[in-house]
């Protein structure tokens, strides 16, 4: 069977729908953030914001995570977590992505 | 010139056979395989410059870069003047508002626009994919900067001539640069977007008299990192077929 039917090859989704576009998602660990700012001033899809000394994800239809955990990695107390990974329909049908996994040795064979 | 790359071999490391080595490899990374998985794009710079040397380092790292037919069909140009690298910035940045202007049809009263902006993400469906999409809108607000305040921007241009396909030349080159970068405590970024810059006007090919063979591959931002922006993360795994011994698995 093909992965993409006729129509999934031609339209491309719309941008704001929600139920086309599922964009990235972290969490943040409150009691560890120590409210420095840095994961807001990394984030390239402006997709953070400080709001009484905290980190926050844009809600739903503002959220634009492409999942980048460029937030994870900047966090000097480890309080950011990757939560999902973007997912997109029709002509940008996100295929072969499987779960999140940070680096392997593979050495467990 | 010879002594100069002789006195540049560092000692022969103590002997190890094989089978030990394998077993180190199963309970570490090695020192390169650090360097590329905490590689993050960097975009959070000191305003502090980066020392020349360790500039001309980088650029020796992609000079001995794999090309097809070992064709090396690249141009790096070192841009190191701030106002060089704000003047394309604001070009830029006005390149990206007129894109919005024409395509955005999430603004409120522009649903009208869709079809039409759509047609036209379907025929340039890389440059308007949903993420450079979002990022026009970005830049446009000066929302997401392009350079971020590194000082030291290396264009890389490809000879259209090269062999098969220079562009992925220009990216292995690039790749090479970036983790050289890496290693040495710096940040980069990858920054594609200068491409309006060098495409869709001409003020800076002329300014940095970029013409034929040349075209614009893409640009590296690199200076040093504001906060320790690298580490390792979590990230999709992709599957990948396996063929061996006659049958085929899928490792994920």
């Amino acid at each position: 069977m093909a992965r993409f039917s006729v129509l999934e090859k031609i339209l491309v989704p719309t941008y704001d729908d929600p139920n086309e576009m599922t964009p990235g998602q972290v969490a943040f660990d409150y009691e560890k953030c120590g409210g420095c700012s840095l994961c807001v001033q990394a984030c390239p899809a402006d997709t953070l914001l400080f709001e009484d000394k905290k980190p926050y994800l844009k809600p739903p239809g503002k959220n634009e995570c492409m999942a980048c955990a460029d937030c994870v990695a900047i966090c000097p107390e480890g309080a950011i977590r990757l939560t999902r990974g973007y997912r997109f329909t029709k002509y940008f049908k996100t295929i072969d992505h499987g779960e999140l996994r940070g680096p392997r040795l593979c050495a467990d064979e | 010139m010879t002594q100069t790359a002789k006195a540049a071999i560092p000692e022969k490391p103590v002997r190890m056979t094989q089978a030990e080595k394998i077993e180190r490899l199963k309970t570490q990374w090695t020192e390169t395989e650090r360097v590329i998985l905490r590689r993050r794009s960097v975009r959070l710079y000191k305003k502090a410059q980066v020392p020349e040397f360790m500039v001309k380092r980088i650029l020796e790292a992609g000079r001995f870069a794999p090309s097809a037919g070992n064709c090396q069909p690249w141009k790096f140009v070192v841009v190191r003047e701030p106002e060089i690298i704000d003047g394309i910035t604001e070009t830029v940045i006005g390149i990206c508002k007129t894109f919005r202007a024409v395509l955005d049809y999430r603004r409120p009263g522009f649903s009208w626009l869709r079809p039409l902006a759509k047609a036209f993400i379907r025929l340039r469906h890389s440059d308007l994919h949903p993420v450079p999409f979002g990022a026009i809108n970005l830049i446009a607000d000066r929302r997401l900067g392009l350079y971020h305040g590194a000082p030291t921007v290396v264009f890389i241009f490809k000879d259209v001539r090269g062999v098969s396909s220079p562009e992925l030349d220009c990216g292995i080159a690039g790749q090479n640069m970036v983790l050289a970068a890496h290693s040495m405590g710096l940040g980069t970024c990858w920054v594609g977007f200068a491409k309006l810059a060098f495409e869709r006007t001409d003020e800076w090919r002329k300014r940095l008299n970029i013409e034929y063979p040349y075209k614009f591959g893409s640009s590296l931002a690199i200076g040093w990192p504001r906060g320790r922006p690298d580490g390792m993360i979590e990230r999709q795994t992709h599957p990948v077929d396996w063929y061996e011994n006659g049958r085929k698995t899928v490792y994920c």
